[in-house]
């Protein structure tokens, strides 16, 4: 290739959505689905930074309307740093009242830091799975009925939903919507962290692969899962937490890990 | 004939240490590479996001295959890359560095950690990463 043949191009720094929009689709015709109403905007960014409200984040974060930032794409792609985002958090409570958010701050160097020193681990499975299955009990495939947010339990839906148009997803909804696949479908988890990879715009092999694992257990001592006791706790009245709609995933931790992973070992 | 500075998607900031250590008047480009991101399965959605972020740099956008075009395009300059642990940038640093001089630059650290740090579980790394994450920042480490 001679540099006579490069083809070269300025983004557009236009308002205009819909410019931006036909630019976008005009150098990559193949990309799939909609844009986000998240956009790479750095005005919106600076404004995110200024509101970090690190004491309500210790209390809330894990509530799907809590105090979290909604930074994570803008740091995924370096537009803003974990050193800068740490500075603003003490600076604005101390050290000891930003603690629960600094640490968050540095799961994400943790696993960028597995990341740079074992590759491997993004795709490969680090330890054997904990839930009395092996690697070839779970599917290849993405069930169709996830891949468009029409499976039987609504909260799911409508976390699936979230997910295929926003690209961001409340750390807990991660949580949730991996151990559902993983677990309640027998999914690889694999197959979902590719998924995730094209949807979320913050989406990482690192952040989120070794998440994946955490969640299947190859990364963890056990699996985790959930019950929608816990998603009513944590969600607001929008999602529809109502049993009728939510058969799949209603019981206790008991109950449900008897019916999830009914060849486990108990733990001694 | 100027530095070059390879951004690539993991460091989309104009203040990254590696402006400074490519130093004044070096170009910066970015390369809109739709084999990788196909390969990395990215929807519409994140293209859009990335493109915004293009748009608020001053950097010189090239479509194409990402080893090819920087290969013909730096013609032999130095080049400069901020540090990544993504395999397949790495992979084109070092096929870079048999026809260039290729300096990559780490971004400011979060942590200051000794290398062998024990990375077995979250909790075993924050126990040794805690005090340093907890202090306002070193800057810059070049
Ligand atoms: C299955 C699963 C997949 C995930 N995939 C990704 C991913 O692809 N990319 C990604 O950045 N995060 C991922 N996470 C981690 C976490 O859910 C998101 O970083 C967080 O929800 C982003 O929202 P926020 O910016 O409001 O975070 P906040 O809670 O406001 O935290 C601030 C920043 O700290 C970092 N952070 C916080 N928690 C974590 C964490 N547990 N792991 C890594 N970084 C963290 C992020 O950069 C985040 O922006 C995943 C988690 C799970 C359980």
């Amino acid at each position: 290739m001679t540099s006579k043949e490069l083809i070269k191009f300025t983004p557009l720094k236009s308002d205009n959505t819909q410019d931006v929009l036909s630019a976008v689709r005009a150098l990559s015709p193949w990309a799939e689905g909609e844009a986000s109403s998240i956009r790479g905007n750095m005005a919106q960014m600076r404004e995110a930074v200024l509101a970090i409200d690190p004491t309500a984040y210790g209390r809330t974060r894990n509530h799907l309307d809590g105090a979290v930032t909604q930074l994570s794409p803008f740091i995924r792609h370096g537009a803003l740093t974990l050193d800068e985002v740490r500075n603003v958090a003490i600076e604005k409570v101390g050290p000891k009242e930003a603690e629960k958010f600094v640490q968050q701050l540095t799961w994400r160097d943790y696993w960028q830091r597995l990341y740079e020193k074992y590759p491997e681990r993004i795709w490969h499975d680090v330890e054997d799975y904990k839930t009395g299955f092996g690697p070839n009990d779970y599917a290849d495939q993405m069930p169709d009925d996830i891949l468009s947010a029409q499976t039987g339990t609504a909260c799911i839906n409508q976390f699936l939903e979230q997910l295929l148009e926003t690209g961001w997803i409340h750390n807990h909804v991660r949580l949730y919507l991996a151990a559902y696949i993983c677990h309640w479908r027998r999914v690889k988890w694999q197959v979902g962290a590719r998924f995730f990879l094209t949807h979320l715009l913050d989406g990482d092999p690192a952040s989120n692969n070794l998440s994946w694992q955490w969640v299947a257990s190859t990364f963890s001592h056990k699996p985790y899962f959930f019950n929608l006791d816990n998603v009513s706790k944590y969600s607001g009245p929008d999602i529809n937490t109502k049993f009728n709609a939510n058969k799949e995933i209603a019981g206790s931790y008991e109950a449900l890990s008897e019916r999830l992973f009914p060849y486990m070992e108990p733990k001694r | 004939m100027s530095t070059l500075i390879w951004l690539h998607e993991d460091a989309l900031r104009g203040d990254h240490p590696v402006f400074k250590a490519a130093g004044e008047g070096a170009e910066a480009v970015f390369i809109w590479d739709d084999a990788y991101f196909k390969s990395e399965g990215y929807s519409f959605k994140r293209l859009v996001f990335i493109y915004e972020l293009l748009a608020a740099l001053d950097i010189t956008c090239l479509q194409g295959e990402t080893a090819q075009v920087l290969d013909s395009y730096a013609k032999g300059r130095d080049i400069y890359v901020p540090e990544t642990p993504n395999p397949h940038f790495k992979a084109i640093i070092s096929e870079l560095r048999n026809s260039h001089n290729v300096t990559a630059v780490p971004d400011v650290p979060l942590v200051i950690v000794p290398d062998d740090v024990d990375l077995r579980r979250f909790f075993r790394f924050w126990n040794k990463a805690k005090k340093s994450a907890l202090s306002p920042s070193v800057g810059p480490l070049l």
